[in-house]
């Protein structure tokens, strides 16, 4: 059975990565590298389970594009998103036992290192895959 | 299996006595024992497969016997590989003008390139079943394409050998600044793409394109081990360690761009390696010959039309004559949409800025930069030296600044 793992971050949370302050301190080098580091060994050690299919971070929310449709035609919004809204920032993509063991992974975010204010708040979500219609129904 | 061990060898068996099954049964009839049936001639089919196993490994023993040792060992990656006009012809089959870029890179990594199609996907952060199909889609292509296996008639010839040059330095450019994730580089691709242009200029050591291509690869190359700090961040050419670039790769670089612009005719990539030599050869930023790079750029900048080179050029220009210089060739490409919106025609006005002394503007500036580049390693660079521009009422002491603008991609 699949489960995605799913992260979340606000556009001010892009920022504080990204080296600015935005009423919080910003991340330091050590921070975002201890960060890095943390994600590696993490999906290094996921990928030799057998267990990651895929995982992809997301570039920061100002770089959306929305697009929706108004009378039928494409209609496209850069950045929809509000500076504090906190969206999709990243994904895991495992295939393994159960849905606990799914949870066991996501439970392994909250080693990840980061300033106080961000590691205090952060979350993640574990949702299991419909790979079929069926699956869907249940 | 259980009996047997050697799991790759006992499906072989199990394969084999179904398939005996297949055409058996329907002729002959069900056996009694449908299930004892398949495993007696499986065990019989594993047994006979052992055995060719065993002949298999004493006739390769026999063979190892007699090589002389000197061929034991699997060539260097740096010897020459064996070539010949076919490697030229598949690498100009790879880059057909019908294929996309991106099938071309992936076209030319599998069949001329020593990679894996897994290690292309990993490269290219694709799962390998969408690589698998991107290669084989492109070879149906080729195939359609009806174009024989031989090298493309004279006049075609120059313009297929540009096409092939400049997938062999995307592929260089892919590994050396990678556009995309935290990592910086992969140095796989890079390595790759040198190895396949040093097969090309082996076979074509006349044309100064195909030279000037391998030098500007090694020029360049020869400054990786210094261009990341311990944290993977980007440091700029002005700040990197120059005892950690690579001396024989600079040498080699010189030596073969020397001559490629004795014989001639003159073409982008010597221009590149030209500059790329003259930066390699200075023992500081302030000490590199920035009139001559920013000659270089002028000829460069009127044989192709590269906004990414006119950047470069305003770069090298603020270097040799001033700020000033650098930011009025930076005016005309404002107006230019390829490169407008760009982060890295932002940074290098901030940075020009910076020289100046207008801290406000250049803050500005590098802020703006930070916001259209979606990488965070490039953003947390440009974020910081927006924060360590001293108080904006403070007198400039204009340091030399960080000027790396990229790699231009002249086709």
């Amino acid at each position: 059975m699949k489960y995605m793992i799913l992260t979340y971050g606000s556009q001010q949370d892009y920022d504080g990565m990204a080296g600015q302050d935005t009423g919080t301190p910003a991340w330091s080098a050590e921070d975002f590298a201890a960060m890095g580091a943390f994600m590696e060994r993490l999906n290094k050690e996921l990928e030799e389970s057998g267990e990651l299919v895929e995982t992809r971070a997301l570039a920061a929310p100002v770089h959306t594009r929305r697009l929706a449709s108004r009378d039928g035609v494409p209609v496209v919004t850069d950045g929809p998103y509000a500076e504090t809204e906190e969206v999709l920032a990243g994904y895991w993509i495992v295939e393994c036992e159960s849905f606990d063991r799914a949870t066991e992974i996501a439970a392994r975010l909250a080693g990840c290192p980061g300033p106080e204010h961000v590691t205090a708040n952060a979350y993640a979500d574990v949702r299991p895959i419909a790979e079929t219609l069926a699956d869907l129904e249940l | 299996m259980r009996r047997y061990g050697h799991f790759p060898l006992a499906e072989d068996a199990v394969q084999e006595a179904l398939l005996a099954a297949a055409t058996q049964w329907p002729r002959d009839g069900v056996p009694d024992g449908p299930r004892a049936w398949l495993v007696t001639v499986a065990s019989r089919r594993l047994t006979d497969l052992l055995r060719a196993e065993q002949a298999r490994r004493r006739r390769e023993d026999a063979v190892a016997a007699l090589t002389p040792p000197d061929r034991w060992l699997a060539p260097a990656a740096d010897r020459a590989v064996p070539e010949s006009d076919d490697t030229l012809i598949l690498l100009f089959m790879c880059c057909h003008p019908s294929l996309s870029p991106a099938s071309q890179i992936a076209l030319t990594l599998r069949a001329a390139g020593g990679l894996t199609t897994a290690e292309i996907a990993r490269a290219f952060l694709v799962p390998e079943g969408t690589m698998t199909r991107r290669i084989s889609r492109a070879k149906q292509r080729v195939k359609e394409s009806g174009i024989p296996f031989a090298l493309p008639p004279g006049p075609e010839r120059a313009a297929r050998l540009g096409a092939v040059l400049h997938v062999l330095y995307l592929i260089f450019n892919e590994g050396y600044a990678s556009t995309s994730g935290p990592r910086f580089q992969r140095t796989e691709l890079s390595a790759e793409a040198i190895r396949l242009t040093r097969v090309m200029h082996r076979l074509l050591p006349g044309d100064s394109e195909v030279t000037g291509l391998l030098a500007l690869m090694l020029l360049n190359e020869a400054r990786r081990p210094a261009r990341t700090g311990p944290s993977g961040e980007l440091v700029p050419m002005a700040e990197q360690d120059r005892t950690l670039w690579d001396a024989a790769s600079v040498t080699e670089g010189v030596a073969l761009v020397t001559e490629a612009l004795r014989n001639g005719p003159v073409g982008p990539y010597q221009l590149q390696a030209a500059i790329s030599a003259l930066h390699d050869e200075a023992p500081s930023a302030e000490a590199t010959d920035w009139p001559q790079i920013t000659a270089l750029y002028a000829v460069l900048t009127r044989m192709t039309d590269n906004p990414v080179v006119t950047l470069n050029h305003a770069v090298a220009a603020a270097m040799a004559h001033g700020p000033r210089a650098g930011l009025a060739l930076l005016g005309e490409l404002e107006a230019d949409a390829r490169i407008a919106e760009d982060h890295r025609l932002h940074a290098v006005r901030a940075h020009l800025l910076e020289m100046t002394g207008d801290h406000t503007a250049a803050r500005r500036s590098y802020q703006a930069a930070a916001r259209r580049t979606t990488s965070l390693p490039r953003q947390r660079y440009l974020n910081a030296r927006a924060a360590r521009l001293p108080d904006p009422c403070a007198p400039a002491d204009g340091p030399g600044p960080g000027l790396d603008a990229g790699t231009p991609d002249t086709r």
